[in-house]
């Protein structure tokens, strides 16, 4: 399993219309709920926001990695969300944030959870494809970009 | 001729496909003699890597990384039940590091003929981010390795091994 498995057009929204972080956590967490990959919406949000309030997974370059572990999902969970126009998400350099992946986890599945994890960061660090992300106009391209088509 | 496969590592990494690939090895050790040896790498580097990105927190490294520690035992205990269920002994193995280095490393110091591993992500992508440490593992090693693909019928011989 690796994070390209989980990268479907339904698990993408571009864009974002939240306008700041505690919106957006219920967006993306609402993105799993709409393509059916969660039930309990509440327990999932709840996790999401325990993470966050810990400290923020808002990076660097407009990058954010909220991501929680939850018996609410038995299987790892992705969405990705992008708010081209940006959002205050406490960043680590304070810029606004514009690309979402929101990872939810089963507690007994913490290896790929990892793992999953670590792909965005590599991802991340390339400034070009990052905004390439960002730019795209709608979810099939969001995918054809993670998938190299 | 003696007996090519002396000895056999399946990867576990708690997913489903490496469940089978199990199932599969045990079956191969089970006609063969063949010594197996199950080997679950904690992926250490991925969470050291998460943390220098501040993805992580310093308590979430700890934790995921009682977390793995956690499924590795259960998972090589798991395959451990399927194998003596069907008569034969499993070296269970537990390492902690990069998942492909690991496993190139316990192949070279075991002296492994064969490593096994479970079915790939059938979806690849061209981006280099997307890289399977599997993967990796399987074009690094210096021994064969059999990729166990269809689950159904792995099950079934597994099911059907006296």
């Amino acid at each position: 399993m690796t994070l390209i498995d989980l990268v479907a057009e339904k698990i993408v929204k571009i864009p974002l219309e939240s306008q700041d972080k505690p919106d957006i956590l219920h967006e993306l967490v609402q993105i799993l709920k709409d393509a059916g990959e969660i039930d309990d919406f509440d327990a999932v949000l709840n996790a999401v926001q325990d993470r966050e309030d810990k400290q923020s997974t808002g990076l660097e370059q407009g990058i954010a990695v909220p991501h929680c572990k939850s018996a609410a999902v038995a299987s790892l969970k992705l969405a990705i969300g992008i708010a081209p126009q940006g959002i205050d998400f406490d960043s680590m350099d304070g810029e606004p944030t514009n690309l979402f992946f929101l990872l939810v986890a089963s507690p007994g599945l913490s290896g790929p959870h990892v793992e999953a994890l670590a792909e965005i960061a590599k991802l991340a660090r390339s400034k070009a494809f990052c905004k390439a992300l960002v730019n795209a106009e709608n979810a099939q391209e969001v995918v054809d970009l993670l998938k190299g088509k | 001729m003696s007996n090519p496969i002396k000895k056999i590592m399946v990867y576990v990494d708690g997913t489903e496909q490496s469940v089978t690939a199990a199932q599969y090895a045990i079956c191969l050790a089970s006609f063969s003699g063949a010594e197996l040896i199950a080997h679950y790498v904690i992926n250490t580097r991925a969470v050291e890597d998460l943390l220098k990105a501040r993805i992580f927190l310093k308590d979430e490294q700890v934790e995921y990384e009682h977390d793995m520690e956690a499924d590795a035992e259960r998972y090589l205990n798991y395959i451990n039940e399927l194998a003596i269920k069907k008569g034969v002994s499993v070296i269970k193995k537990r390492s902690r590091g990069s998942v492909h280095k690991e496993i190139v490393d316990s192949i070279e110091a075991d002296d492994v003929d064969l490593l096994v591993i479970g079915e790939l992500s059938r979806i690849r992508s061209r981006r280099d981010e997307f890289f399977d440490e599997t993967e990796r593992a399987m074009r690094a090693v210096p021994c064969s390795v059999l990729i166990v693909k269809d689950e159904d019928r792995v099950w079934e011989m597994y099911e059907s091994l006296v």
